[in-house]
């Protein structure tokens, strides 16, 4: 092994030769994958201490080791700044346009290129290993075309404030542009300007290793957002001379602490609140501050609850937690309802309807680095802009010398009455399993859900992409239990790829990846990638053979019309023919299986647990029922005849 | 703002009708035109209303029996639908 180490590091042996002795020597490719990335990140900074000369391009020794000379293609350009960027992986989707650059990364073993079948569930991997991470990425396309594709998970990462960085070639050249030329589309670059933070076209293969630092410095500097990079295709042929500089010399370390006299008014509010209500939100995950976030509760006896978020951003099992708001507003909370003050600790705060989140008669702090979002609705009493780690310090250091007897006394009597009223909410919660239909086939959605939540590992990973189903009684945990990625954006198709980034970041734990079969269909293709990469992730489509959401906001956005009279329910039922998701996964190399009913459902996922034991990732079908108005039995199909005579009478 | 104290200290002074419960609970989150348009039997009502209970709803047995009662009986499979 450690002969094989050697090898590699001084490059007598490829990466896959590496990756091929080490999965000899009894490693799963997982595993493996898991070594190679180890050592790339030696390796990375072994380069950028010491700059290797290769042979698509050549480095000089002679400035100082984190801001380099580099000569080379634009493509080896490119590849030396993403290395000097601390980037492992590259998703992409084949381009021939970017040729310099695949040619550039054969002797660059830092960068593992990700081949992925297609650009959105591609940009969704990306971005779900950027999320479980925490570590920079980049994603690409082929020129605009493939860029439309990414675009919708380019959304997702806009709405949910993750860094991705997006890069596209233009396929016209410099010199030809401006001929509505093969692919080409005017301004490509402000196409994705209203979904990223920053979106700019290389002027020259010398700017391109600045535009990489500048896409990677805007994506990474909190709040955090997608950004946008591309120049003409022959800047990345074209040789050049440029700098290289590490992203420890370009960083910002924007991690800045609140104001600290609003820091002071906050907690004299909080200290003086008969109910404060704390809600919590993303920014304390990204923050690593739950514990922070915690102790804060725990100081005051708050109750705690969240808005719409991707993460469980609060142990869901401690006494303090009241549940997540049902419909997104605090009014919607079932206790407490006599709360005078609201502290935000993080929550992006996603308004959807006219009414402000916290009603207006409550006051309200404001905590977090996205500034652009608050005070948008909700008028603030105290701004508190920071990162919440640090503010949540602060704020802590501001109340403790200010916690005399009354103010501990008040707080320990808020703190019981908190938990009597959690502890009976979790006793008539486990109710759920006396729901009639509990033991039918096609099973009820809650069922599969409380099945997997018992089958689940205590640290499993859920990636919830099943947009009408429940989550319940996985009782999450982010200091070190069970933890969520749901989605915030909402443009479909990102489950099955953010559960593959996931399981690349996070190679130690189970990986459960939830989505109902409308998610499914817009995205399966990074099943591809969890058998080639043997990424043990496993997949659960709710297979209702329908779009169940949309049909319950149909029938109450229409209610007694024409589509209830009728039972014409044009835009919710999926079947006739039904799809069968185990096919589609067999199809991309995944063992899978159609589960019809609960019995079959506990022996499937111990198969399913079987495999990814070995490395395989796993796929189940499993048949749900359909529930509400109009379709849970028979639902409406339009008659193809029909169908087919409109097209008659068109002609 | 209307005070309130945790349930399991509220005093049962009486218990409120299926419809009072409705309209307090599922009030919540909905209007009724999510659920004015169903015609199912009290037994569909009540997996209905535990169906809530996934989605954070705090309710007792006895409240959702309550409920999926009234629901039954205005909502049932012999009510006519209603018309705009």
């Amino acid at each position: 092994m450690r002969e094989l180490v050697g090898q590699y590091l001084a490059q007598t042996i490829s990466r896959r030769g590496f990756l091929d002795n080490l999965k000899a020597a009894g490693l799963t490719v997982a595993a493996a994958e898991g070594v190679l990335s180890s050592l790339n990140a030696s390796a990375q900074s072994a380069s950028a201490s010491s700059p290797s000369l290769s042979p698509s391009g050549t480095s000089s020794a002679s400035t100082p080791a984190p801001v380099r000379t580099f000569q080379g293609t634009g493509g080896a350009c490119f590849a030396e700044q993403l290395i000097a960027c601390g980037v492992k992986y590259v998703f992409g989707n084949s381009a021939s346009e970017d040729a310099q650059f695949y040619d550039a990364l054969v002797d660059r073993p830092q960068l593992n290129y990700i081949l992925t079948p297609h650009e959105g569930p591609g940009a969704a991997m990306a971005a779900g290993y950027i999320k479980a991470s925490q570590q920079p990425a980049i994603v690409m396309q082929a020129g605009s075309v493939g860029l439309m594709n990414a675009m919708g998970q380019i959304f997702n990462a806009y709405k949910e404030q993750t860094p991705l960085v997006v890069y596209s070639y233009r396929t016209d050249q410099s010199k030809r542009a401006g001929r509505d030329g093969f692919e080409e589309i005017a301004n490509q670059e402000q196409v994705v300007q209203p979904l990223t933070k920053y979106s700019w076209m290389a002027r020259g293969s010398s700017m391109i290793a600045e535009t990489v630092r500048h896409a990677f410095k805007s994506a990474w500097t909190p709040p955090h957002g997608p950004s946008y990079l591309t120049w003409h295709s022959d800047y990345t042929e074209e040789k050049t001379r440029t700098e290289i500089i590490d992203q420890s010399h370009f960083d910002t370390r924007m991690r800045v602490r609140p104001n600290p006299s609003e820091i002071e008014k906050a907690a004299q509010m909080l200290l003086d609140a008969k109910m404060p209500v704390l809600i919590v939100g993303d920014e304390v995950y990204k923050a690593k501050a739950v514990d922070k976030v915690v102790r804060l509760a725990e100081m005051l006896g708050m109750p705690v609850t969240q808005m719409r978020q991707i993460w469980a951003n609060f142990p869901e099992s401690h006494p303090l937690w009241v549940g997540n708001a049902p419909a997104g507003t605090l009014a919607s909370i079932t206790w407490p309802k006599n709360y005078d003050l609201a502290i935000n600790i993080g929550n992006k705060m996603q308004h959807s309807g006219v009414a402000p989140m916290v009603a207006r008669n409550v006051k309200f702090i404001d905590m977090r680095m996205d500034y652009q979002n608050m005070g948008k609705v909700m008028s603030t009493d105290v701004p508190l802009v920071g990162d919440v780690a640090l503010g949540l310090e602060d704020l802590i250091a501001a109340i403790e010398p200010l916690m005399n007897n009354r103010i501990k006394a008040a707080a320990a009597q808020r703190a019981t009455e908190v938990r009597r009223y959690t502890e009976n909410a979790r006793r008539l919660l486990s109710g759920i399993v006396n729901n009639p239909e509990w033991n039918q086939s096609p099973l009820i959605a809650d069922r599969l859900t409380w099945e997997i939540a018992q089958f689940a590992d205590p640290n499993a990973i859920v990636v919830h992409e099943a947009g009408s189903v429940a989550m319940h009684s996985f009782q999450f945990n982010p200091l070190g239990g069970r933890e969520l990625f749901y989605y915030y954006g909402g443009h479909l198709g990102s489950g099955v790829g953010t559960a593959a980034g996931v399981k690349l970041a996070r190679p130690q734990q189970q990986v459960i990846c939830l989505v109902g079969d409308g998610s499914f269909l817009f995205g399966p293709h990074a099943l591809w990638n969890m058998a080639r990469l043997e990424l043990p992730v496993i997949t659960v489509v709710y297979n209702n053979h329908a779009y169940a959401g949309p049909h319950s906001r149909t029938v109450a956005n229409a209610p007694s019309g024409r589509m209830i009279e009728t039972g014409h329910f044009v835009g919710s039922y999926l079947g006739n023919p039904d799809m069968n998701m185990a096919s589609i996964a067999q199809g991309f190399g995944v063992r899978a299986e159609v589960v019809k009913n609960p019995l079959e459902l506990r022996q499937a996922l111990a198969r399913a647990k079987a495999a990814t034991l070995e490395g395989k990732p796993y796929l189940l079908d499993v048949q749900v029922a359909r529930r509400g108005v109009g379709w849970t039995d028979q639902p409406w199909v339009p008659s193809s005849n029909t169908i087919k005579a409109a097209a008659h009478l068109a002609k | 703002m209307a005070q309130s104290v945790a349930p399991e200290a509220t005093p049962s002074v009486s218990a409120p009708s299926g419809r009072e419960l409705l309209q307090s609970k599922c009030g919540q989150c909905h209007t009724d035109s999510m659920w004015r348009d169903q015609r199912q039997d009290s037994k569909a009502w009540e997996a209905t209303l535990y169906r809530m209970m996934g989605r954070g709803a705090v309710w007792s047995a006895d409240d959702i029996v309550s409920m999926a009662g009234f629901l039954g009986t205005e909502f049932g499979p012999q009510v006519p639908k209603a018309k705009r």
